[in-house]
């Protein structure tokens, strides 16, 4: 089983290219499992279509522990199967703990068993790796690959430093690796070159360049991935390159953080600062 | 390597010198923060004391007070567990408030945080407000943060006190009488302290006092919140009084104490003192109340003074030039450095258990006769003091009972005093403060030595 967790800056489009690519990895005819990490449990919809899921941290409230794994576990595309953490409302409790909390439980209620014949597991995190809770996912051998989305704009790069810091701190006592840059276009200038040349100072590559096709969002409004909905668009052979990439990727480094300087003066390179 | 004895609770220090080892505290020489305010609370008549946290936090504070004071010591909790650190803890204080509010029928609620609600930043001042919309009957709550990785119980009492003055106090008359913030000390020291003041003719808003609620007399039926303490009326009129006494120098530059409070929102003085422990801080003590009551000091308590001093020259030869250890909190340590130095007793080592702000500023300005030599430790554990001590050769320790394994290693006498005493009866009895409290530590102090001159001498004296 390869145990995959997706990082990037906030609104960067990671639920949306992980679903997408999930979606390309279930239509190949792997067994996937979308855990999302994020309180807003939005990771899974395009998935299912849109079905309002109980989050593990709900099930939980609601229920105690006695929780079962048909509560929190739903069926969507392509037999993929979706499980949202959840958490509490904004400005209460932790979040970071709910993280903990619910990964614990999956792997009590034997979500990862041999029997359930998963190929892939992904964790979609929120954001940057803000607490302990967040870097759940990294730890302790739970996910064992990272891919990083980004796009060509500085602050999205610097999430993906910061992010980057973070893998080598849990590399160093556990097995987590990088394997690579998500470029999620913005139509910057020069934005692959920049990527690609951001990704290799990392020590890493830029595994699939996403270009920003309206269709995503089409879909998105129709609650599907590009691949459900359309699959004949040329955004799905998109989507469809990137599982391909994922699942041929050999390359998994320990990343090699930039200086801020040496953050910026790509940047200048590549022309953004004039 | 860490001996686990030396990270389990009160075990004897480990012989293995440890000192290079700077991460871990081994052996505390303080406890939780809200310990002291529970403790606060529990100096309010009709307080209950509630925690807001997990369960254990209770049961450690109520365990330890209770081994102290020998009384009961009811302690509520919100009860934390999984889901209410992942979705904060409202749900659980609603239903807890409402609770204590029904079976106990408290007339305030002492409500203190924890680690753990700290660290999830639980909204305070909205729960409660939340409390207040939504439970009837239910009493004046007041809440006072105590994260225990900040400060020591001290710091929880002195908050709690604040928290107390600035969440109760409203505009008053005023009355004449003093308000008396007397600081961590034991039931006997509150007592004598108000018989103080009332051989004065003063009439005294002390706070917090459970010197009943923690050491009152046998009861024919349970009574759930033991009688006593300050009334929550008084407390709200602390306004009024003509000044506010503030022993302790650790709050001596604190503006936001309750004192400090009490001065800069409704214009009553603050007067800060050492904590009466020896000759020359009672003097000062006493001579405050000679000046507010405006009236002279009573003969017999010039009395008791003369027949202390008395007792300091008939026993000189017995304890002059001894080495002392002083350890435990702030205020103590310093009341007691001083009375040491009186008696021409040398304090070798003074440590504050917590991590006090400029504590050896505050030392050697409250004691400017001790020695320059003398070490000085702020923030130290048992680990640190043990390693000190082997080198220094003390004659005796004085402080509270977690230092015995230490006096035990040393084969020296530990002098009891302050908190926690959990290896006598009488702990919570013993009086420091005022001449008479004097008395009682010299002589503890001198018939220590002098049994333990009988003990190492191989003839057996009847005669010393």
């Amino acid at each position: 089983m390869r145990k995959i967790a997706i990082y990037g800056k906030g609104g960067i489009g990671k639920s949306t290219t992980t679903q997408n690519t999930v979606a390309g990895l279930a239509e190949m005819g792997r067994k996937v499992m979308v855990v999302g990490c994020d309180p807003k449990a939005d990771s899974t919809r395009l998935l299912l279509g849109g079905l309002a899921q109980r989050s593990v941290l709900d099930t939980l409230r609601e229920e105690g522990e006695d929780v079962e794994l048909g509560d929190i576990r739903s069926e969507g595309f392509c037999s993929s199967l979706c499980v949202e953490s959840g958490g509490p409302e904004p400005g209460v409790g932790c979040a970071g703990r709910g993280i903990i909390t619910s990964i614990n439980m999956l792997e009590q209620l034997g979500a990862y068993d041999d029997a359930v014949g998963l190929d892939y597991v992904f964790y979609d995190v929120l954001g940057d790796v803000v607490c302990g809770g967040f870097a759940m996912p990294i730890r302790e051998g739970k996910a064992e690959e990272i891919y990083i989305v980004c796009s060509g704009e500085m602050m999205a790069m610097y999430a993906a430093n910061n992010i980057c810091k973070g893998i080598v701190k849990f590399a160093k006592t556990g097995v987590v690796r990088l394997g690579g840059l998500i470029c999620n276009s913005r139509n910057v200038d020069r934005e692959r070159d920049l990527i690609e040349n951001f990704a290799e100072r990392l020590g890493t590559q830029m595994i699939h360049f996403v270009p920003r096709d309206n269709d995503v969002q089409r879909a998105e409004i129709n609650r599907k991935t590009v691949i459900e909905w359309n699959p004949e668009a040329p955004q799905a052979s998109e989507y469809r390159t990137l599982a391909l990439a994922i699942e041929a990727n050999k390359k998994l480094v320990i990343p090699k953080p930039l200086e801020i300087e040496e953050l910026e003066s790509i940047l200048m390179e590549f022309g953004l600062f004039n | 390597m860490i001996d686990e004895a030396d990270l389990l609770g009160d075990g004897p220090p480990a012989s293995p010198d440890l000192s290079h080892c700077t991460a871990a505290t081994r052996n505390a020489c303080k406890l939780c923060t809200p310990l002291g305010a529970c403790l606060v609370f529990r100096g309010v008549r009709g307080a209950l004391p509630f925690l807001h946290g997990s369960q254990g936090c209770s049961t450690y504070i109520r365990r330890y007070l209770i081994s102290h004071f020998r009384e009961p010591m009811d302690i509520a909790a919100s009860n934390f567990s999984e889901d209410t650190a992942v979705f904060g803890g409202e749900k659980n204080l609603l239903a807890g408030m409402a609770n204590v509010t029904r079976q106990y029928q408290p007339e305030m609620i002492g409500l203190a945080t924890t680690c753990l609600s700290e660290t999830i930043g639980e909204d305070m001042p909205a729960l409660v407000q939340k409390c207040q919309q939504n439970i009837a009957d239910l009493p004046p709550v007041v809440h006072v943060s105590t994260a225990s990785y900040r400060g020591s119980h001290m710091d929880g009492f002195h908050d709690a006190v604040t928290a107390l003055v600035s969440q109760l106090v409203t505009d008053a008359l005023p009355h004449g009488a003093v308000n008396l913030l007397p600081g961590m000390v034991s039931t006997a020291d509150l007592r004598h302290l108000r018989e103080l003041a009332e051989r004065f003719g003063l009439n005294v808003t002390m706070l917090p006092d459970y010197s009943d609620t923690l050491d009152g007399s046998t009861w024919a039926d349970y009574e759930a919140l033991p009688s006593g303490g300050t009334p929550v009326a008084a407390i709200r009129t602390m306004s009024g009084a003509q000044a506010t006494l503030e022993l302790g120098d650790s709050l001596r530059g604190n503006t936001k104490s309750a004192a400090s409070l009490l001065e800069t929102r409704f214009g009553v003085e603050k007067i800060s003192l050492t904590l009466p422990v020896g000759i020359q801080a009672t003097d000062e003590f006493i001579a405050e109340l000679s000046r507010l009551s405006g009236r002279d000091i009573p003969a017999d308590i010039t009395a008791e003074r003369g027949r202390l001093i008395d007792s300091m020259v008939d026993a000189h030869k017995i304890v002059f030039g001894k080495r002392a250890v002083v350890f435990g909190e702030a205020d103590l340590v310093i009341g007691l450095t001083a009375f040491l130095c009186e008696i021409g007793v040398q304090p070798v080592l003074c440590v504050c258990g917590g991590k006090t702000n400029h504590f050896d500023v505050l030392l050697r300005s409250a004691v400017p006769e001790l020695p320059g030599d003398t070490l000085i430790r702020n923030g130290a554990d048992f680990a640190d003091i043990t390693h000190e001590a082997r080198q220094l050769t003390p004659d005796l320790l004085i402080g509270n009972s977690k230092g015995y394994g230490l006096a035990r290693e040393l084969d020296i006498p530990l002098i009891r005093t302050g908190f926690p005493i959990h290896d006598r009866i009488g702990g919570q009895r013993v009086l420091h403060l005022g001449y008479r409290g004097a008395q009682a530590l010299f002589d503890d102090l001198a018939n220590t030595l002098l049994a333990r001159k009988q003990q190492t001498s191989t003839i057996g004296y009847s005669y010393l």
